[in-house]
């Protein structure tokens, strides 16, 4: 009697054959969007600042995945953010940078016509390996005023987290409440002459919830803060995963500002009150919208 | 006709440029080798312009402009050595150029003297602090230089003096350290990184001295060629391959060989392997409206192994 021969996938196997197409949709998809972008490409495929949209390709399926299934974000306004060079102003939390990842992911995907948003990114990111080369294909900078003035020069977007590490790495019990705004980003604004899209993230207060930042031990080490959360340093690298929080991108109505780029501190402090008003009530009324932290 | 002396004429910049200007100046120069088979119409002085003969070239040719490009930029040689030709070198050559009525100068410094850092701002301008030799002290020689000249603006503003930064430069004949890095069998590269680097071909930096000199223009420029592309793809590009090697193992290696003359670098060049130096060109572009006309592959094709 011949052997009956089992035609059957294994369970991985199955698994593949399930996920493969859908993957190969994702990335044509993705694929689709990156070649709408409006940032110029020399002949080699790379924009003026090294962005490669065929090295990022591969990389935004993990992005977009999180963004659909892992964080399930909905977004809300995107049609405000204008065409030509734009400064996206949001808050930042949740220890990891993961609400810059969702942003970009959502910019890219849900805008139109798609734009690659442009991080403004740490000092020491250039000194490390691969991360910096990674940095650079998928369109982030070092954050100097240089930079920042070339990208918007060049019409593209824009994301600065003015609350920088003082945001990202507060803790669970100040969550939502805006730290002290840096004033360098109006200053761009002005000089630029750009408009500035206020940017409500309803989520990412809740996806790391840190119970202290040790501070005098993270100045030991160079290190810009050592946040004891829910999950780290417990649950060792499997700590550094955020709770699948959903997330709630509001983009507010673009706002110009008028006035001197080199303006004393208080006249620009004013302005940069009223962009912190602008988020204070999209991540309120954001709030308000959601049913729950995870639903 | 106006006359022009080159120093460095017989280098292959040298020659480009003495090509580019035959039409519109009559040209001279000095160098340390001679330039077998110069065009006949080109006086050719074997002389170190750190030495009287120098002056007395100066004297009897009468030149009312100077092009000074005749650096060395390779590290075969005794550093000390090096650094006086460079330095005083140069500082005895802008003596001359104010005693001797010359009317125009052109420095060919180059965009190396910016440094290589991480936190380098994308397309510098002229203004940019000159931090090269806090990471690379082997070339602060190339610093000073290009520090005694545009002070040397200052000093003498009737004489239209110009300092002129390239970008790296490829060509099939000017023999530049990125060139010759390009031209190895395995172009080592530091793990991690790959910097967007701006290319500009030698035919366009002989164009740009010479707009230089016959619009008589003044200052720094920086001079950018078509555009940019990461390291590694000018390595594919031009036909190599990458040897990728951690910072840490590469360094002490390096290092190594070259205090022991096999390796031609030494280990700061590198942070021009890890760093982008970037420049932006507008300047130049504005004052005289030059526009290189070698795109990126033809400056790629130009390199042949």
């Amino acid at each position: 009697m011949p052997a009956a021969r089992d035609s059957r996938p294994g369970w991985l196997g199955g698994l593949r054959s399930a996920l493969l197409p859908s993957l190969d949709a994702l990335q044509a998809e993705i694929d689709d969007r990156l070649s709408k972008i409006p940032t110029r490409l020399n002949q080699y495929g790379f924009d003026r600042f090294g962005m490669c949209p065929e090295t990022m390709r591969t990389q935004l399926i993990s992005s977009v995945l999180a963004y659909r299934h892992y964080f399930r974000v909905e977004s809300f306004g995107i049609e405000n953010i204008p065409t030509g060079g734009v400064l996206l102003i949001a808050n930042h939390a949740g220890q990891l940078p993961f609400d810059g990842a969702m942003l970009g992911t959502c910019v890219l995907m849900e805008a139109d016509p798609p734009r690659v948003v442009r991080a403004m990114g740490e000092y020491w990111i250039p000194q490390l390996p691969f991360v910096s080369v990674a940095a650079e294909r998928g369109g982030n900078q070092v954050g100097t005023p240089e930079n920042c003035t070339a990208l918007l020069e060049a019409g593209e977007c824009v994301m600065v987290f003015p609350e920088g590490v003082r945001g990202m790495n507060k803790l669970y019990r100040d969550r939502y409440q805006l730290q002290r705004f840096g004033l360098g980003f109006m200053r761009l604004a002005l000089a630029c002459d750009v408009p500035i899209v206020p940017v409500g993230i309803v989520g990412s207060e809740e996806q790391q919830p840190g119970i202290a930042n040790l501070k005098s031990v993270a100045n030991l080490f160079g290190m810009p803060a050592l946040p004891i959360t829910l999950g780290f340093p417990w649950l060792g690298p499997l700590g550094l995963l955020p709770l699948p929080v959903r997330y709630r991108i509001h983009f507010g109505e673009p706002l110009r500002f008028e006035g001197e780029a080199d303006d004393e501190d208080a006249v620009i402090q004013e302005k940069v009150d009223r962009v912190r008003g602008e988020i204070e009530a999209l991540l309120r009324r954001g709030r308000e919208l959601r049913k729950g932290i995870f639903t | 006709m106006e006359k022009v002396l080159i120093t460095g004429i017989s280098g292959g910049q040298g020659r480009l440029l003495t090509r580019r200007l035959l039409s519109n100046f009559e040209v001279c120069g000095v160098d340390w080798v001679p330039w077998e088979g110069h065009p006949r119409d080109v006086n050719v002085h074997v002389v170190d312009v750190r030495k009287k003969k120098f002056e007395d070239v100066i004297r009897t040719e009468m030149p009312s402009a100077v092009v000074h490009m005749g650096f060395i930029r390779h590290f075969r040689g005794d550093a000390k050595r090096r650094h006086d030709v460079n330095v005083r070198g140069t500082k005895q050559l802008l003596d001359h150029c104010a005693n001797y009525g010359v009317q125009r100068l052109v420095v060919l410094s180059s965009g190396y003297v910016y440094g290589a850092f991480p936190e380098n701002p994308f397309y510098m301008d002229e203004d940019h602090p000159l931090s090269a030799s806090r990471s690379y002290p082997e070339i602060r020689d190339l610093v000073e230089v290009d520090t005694l000249a545009s002070a040397f603006i200052w000093k003498y503003p009737h004489i239209r003096t110009t300092v002129l930064r390239p970008v790296n430069v490829l060509g099939e004949t000017v023999h530049s350290m990125i060139g010759q890095y390009l031209r190895l069998d395995r172009c080592p590269t530091m793990m991690g990184f790959d910097p967007l680097m701006q290319f500009v071909h030698e035919e366009d930096v002989a164009d740009a001295i010479a707009r230089t000199l016959e619009q008589g223009l003044q200052g720094v420029f920086n001079v950018t060629g078509p555009g940019q592309v990461p390291l590694s793809v000018a390595i594919r590009e031009t036909g190599g391959r990458a040897l990728s090697v951690p910072d840490f193992v590469a360094r002490p290696v390096l290092e190594r060989l070259f205090q022991l003359g096999l390796w031609p670098y030494p280990s700061g060049a590198f942070d021009y392997l890890k760093f982008p130096v970037t420049l932006s060109g507008k300047r130049f572009i504005e004052a005289t409206g030059y526009r290189p006309l070698f795109g990126l592959e033809e400056i790629f094709q130009s390199i042949h192994r």
